[in-house]
């Protein structure tokens, strides 16, 4: 046991001599991705919140790469969820005696009426993020995890009958996979209609210069709300 | 198709099948659901043949399709590259991925979560070799990483989800540092795509040269990580010997190697690149010898064959490294690389048909103990595999690995030795060290062969019936397809060398005037390497050789273990290129 501490602090002090120089360096900040994103990058992207402009614009694949490993990682802990099973040991719940049900024994009255109400609030917000990222802060992973709340919500607040589609895990589960072949059609389209891979493909049939950064924000924001959706529902358990 | 769009079709395919493999788990049931998912797996798994195959006549001249992602300004988008080494590349993963699904409709896993995943994993090997960031790198390698960790806990075997989880705090650890080495870069450069960084690099002062070698230094051991170089290589044989035998195929065979090439096109960047590579290269050879020490102690049959994934990686590592060292655009760089990359594709194709049929016996038996397990021939014919294919299979994967002519790991080896002989520094240690570490291959593969001679001292407990009752011939036509493959690779090499090395450079080179891959002194010393194996052999199963073997299998391993092995490891990268660095 000591012997192993001394050797982490050793790998500690070690690793961070190393990198410290790269911190501690006094040279000055190259400039020009910057200013060309300054003096550029409204105009040609068409979006006023610049982090859009990047992440769906210049940047689009590595967000495609990032969604991806969003799927994975969603797709993956669904899998291993469904091998081991909720075991949860901890009776505990704030129930009072006349509300108290066998599943979901932790949920009370007050925590239903609560999230049933706040649900479809939260999922309007969630959309509202959506579709202004590429005006003001947010985006299609904000909104979506945001959108994926609402569903949690509407899930808690269900009371054991499925009051909304949207917390089936089979529609989940659909939009989702919809989702992500409308992302890879929107990003391969370019291809085919002349543009190139992640190039702009609505150029030629929309005013707004921004259209296809709006339609990249809905359709990840859709993936990311039904995915995460999904995750949590499963999570929560079985009604 | 333009060139570009067809140069993305490695990567958008296998992701375009796993969209559709996606749609058949939400829409559909039963008979239809099976065939939407074998749709997208034929659209991402074997239809990007045709792209490579267009895409072969644009890349053989040396020339490559490059440009930005969306045809944005360079110094703002993502550059791509796709040259002869990404295509080749690509060929070694859709060789080795095709076989390997096929073989998992045997082995199992089953479902579409497993083909869709498998799908992504294939996808971003082709990301991984193509791109031309920095930081589309980091992104290829994280969906590579991410899909593999996966993969591998979807395994039923016991240990399976620890493995997997360790593999995922050494790498996102690694992954860290890698950050931090890109941070570094841009820091200085302002730039992120391997063009630029170049460009920056070329007017730096003395104190933003220091941060230029410590942040390589750190991308490089990041790398190391994910190849598995000593020290590095810890988490490597959990993973892939507990994953399912096709994601182990796919480990071994491919994964631990795209990293490997997608690092020279970072170090030719830097002028003190070439002394990166010869670390490496040294590292390389001293993997190779280790591993196969390990091996050679191993209980596990897959866990034995994982130790000589590390150990051949070893030699392609040693060979890369020197042609990094030697520069990589002379001839001599041009030769050591082809003949490293001809190892990386032979050595994808053996190990992944040893994984492949070792594990269709296993299977059979129920058995992974080397030291358990006799008769599997007769245990697999039992099984469904009437004509014990799969012994067959393991017979080339052995004798290719162990260097026996006229199978592929022959002529590879031969070619990776000879050439470090001739042009690498200090390269007859090197090739010493590799020709003792192949007769330590070959003794390890007599041992392991022990599973297939016939029970006669009834040391074998009573199997299980087969439980998994996939269908057999999937797996038996994935192992006779890669068995086909280490034949005719080993018989076509010279005509395989060349086209590489016209890939890499553009001209088609051979080994030298009048080398001949099967003259009298090549035979002979395959004959010598393998006759010490077999001496090697009988002195590890003597009194004093296992119990050396048993101390070095029962020696300490821990996460611990491995961080301060990565700490140390970039200290002395960064300490030694400083010291070459400085003027």
């Amino acid at each position: 046991m000591k012997k192993s501490a001394v050797g982490s602090v050793f790998a500690l002090l070690l690793i961070s001599a190393v990198v410290l120089p790269v911190f501690l360096s006094s040279y000055q900040w190259p400039g020009t991705a910057r200013d060309h994103l300054e003096l550029k990058g409204v105009e040609e992207s068409g979006a006023t919140n610049l982090v859009s402009a990047i992440y769906l614009g210049y940047r689009a694949y590595d967000t495609l790469g990032e969604t991806i490993v969003l799927l994975v990682a969603v797709t993956g802990t669904i899998g291993i969820l469904k091998k081991a099973g909720a075991v949860i040991e901890d009776r505990h719940s704030f129930a009072l005696p006349g509300e108290m049900r066998r599943a979901n024994y932790m949920r009370t009255h007050l925590l239903e009426a609560v999230t049933s109400k706040l649900g479809p609030i939260v999922l309007l917000f969630g959309f509202y993020v959506m579709l202004y990222g590429h005006l003001s802060p947010g985006g299609g992973f904000q909104g979506g995890v945001v959108v994926a709340s609402g569903i949690v919500f509407l899930a808690l607040g269900s009371s054991g009958n499925a009051s909304s589609a949207l917390i089936r895990q089979d529609i989940l589960g659909r939009i989702e996979a919809v989702a992500f072949l409308m992302l890879l059609i929107l990003s391969i389209s370019g291809i085919f209609t002349g543009e190139g891979f992640l190039d702009n493909p609505l150029k030629h049939y929309s005013s707004l210069p921004a259209a296809f950064i709006i339609v990249l924000n809905i359709i990840i924001g859709l993936k990311v709300g039904a995915g995460i959706g999904v995750m949590c529902i499963i999570m929560l358990g079985k009604e | 198709m333009s060139p570009e769009g067809l140069a993305f079709a490695p990567v958008l395919l296998p992701l375009l099948g796993a969209a559709i493999v996606f749609l058949a788990k939400a829409f559909f049931r039963g008979r239809g659901a099976v065939i939407v998912e074998y749709t997208g797996v034929f659209t991402g798994l074997y239809l990007p043949w045709l792209a490579l195959i267009f895409l072969f006549p644009v890349v053989i001249n040396g020339s490559a399709v490059t440009g930005v992602i969306g045809h944005w300004n360079s110094g703002v988008g993502i550059s791509y590259r796709f040259d002869g080494l990404a295509w080749m590349v690509n060929v070694l993963g859709y060789t080795l991925g095709g076989a390997a699904w096929l073989h998992s409709l045997s082995s199992g896993p089953k479902g579409p979560s497993f083909s869709a995943i498998f799908l992504i994993q294939t996808a971003a090997l082709g990301a991984t070799i193509m791109t031309a960031d920095l930081f589309n790198l980091f992104v290829s390698l994280e969906v590579l990483g991410i899909s593999s960790y996966i993969l591998v806990s979807s395994s039923e075997k016991p240990g399976a989800a620890l493995a997997s989880f360790s593999y995922l705090m050494v790498s996102s650890t690694a992954m860290v540092f890698f950050l931090l080495g890109l941070f570094g870069l841009y820091r200085i450069t302002g730039s992120l795509s391997y063009e630029g960084i170049a460009a920056g690099l070329g007017h730096l002062d003395g104190n933003a040269l220091a941060t230029a070698v410590i942040s390589l230094s750190l991308l490089v051991g990041a790398i190391a990580i994910r190849v598995a170089v000593m020290p590095l290589y810890g988490w490597l044989p959990d993973a892939h010997a507990l994953a399912p035998h096709a994601v182990s195929a796919v480990l071994s065979g491919v994964l631990i190697k795209t990293p490997l090439f997608a690092l020279s096109r970072i170090l030719i960047l830097f002028p003190i690149g070439k002394e990166a590579g010869q670390l490496m290269s040294y590292a390389g050879a001293a993997t190779a010898l280790l591993a196969v020490i390990i091996a050679l102690s191993q209980k596990d049959v897959k866990r034995l064959l994982a130790y000589h994934s590390i150990s051949q990686i070893g030699y392609i590592v040693c060979t890369w490294g020197a042609a990094v060292a030697v520069g990589i655009g002379t001839k001599a760089g041009t030769l050591l690389m082809a003949a490293a990359f001809l190892h990386a594709l032979f050595h994808a194709v053996f190990k992944g048909l040893l994984f492949l049929s070792i594990g269709s016996s296993v299977d059979a038996a129920g058995e992974r103990d080397v030291y358990k397990l006799r008769g599997a021939v007769s245990i697999l014919k039992r099984s469904g595999d009437k004509a014990a294919i799969a012994f067959f299979g393991f017979l080339v994967g052995a004798l290719s690995i162990s260097a026996i002519p006229p199978f592929n790991g022959f002529t590879s080896k031969t070619a990776m030795t000879y050439l470090l002989k001739y042009y690498g520094q200090y390269g007859s240690v090197l090739y010493w060290i590799l020709t003792i570490a192949g007769a330590g291959t070959a003794a390890s593969f007599i041992k392991l062969s022990r599973i297939y001679w016939p029970d006669k001292e009834k040391i074998s407990t009573v199997f299980p019936e087969r439980t998994d009752s996939g269908p057999v011939l999937p797996g038996v036509i994935a192992i006779i397809f890669l068995s086909v493959l280490c034949i005719l690779g080993g018989i076509f090499t010279p005509l395989i060398f060349k086209t590489v090395t016209a890939l890499l450079s553009g001209k088609s080179l051979t080994m030298g005037d009048g080398y001949s891959f099967f003259s009298t002194g090549n035979l002979l010393k395959s004959l010598y390497t393998a006759g010490a194996g077999a001496l090697v052999f009988l002195l590890a199963t003597g009194n004093a050789g296992s119990a050396l073997l048993k101390k070095v299998r029962e020696r300490p391993r821990s996460f611990q273990g491995l961080f301060v092995s990565y700490a140390l490891a970039a200290a002395a990268m960064a300490g030694w290129l400083l010291y070459h660095a400085a003027p």
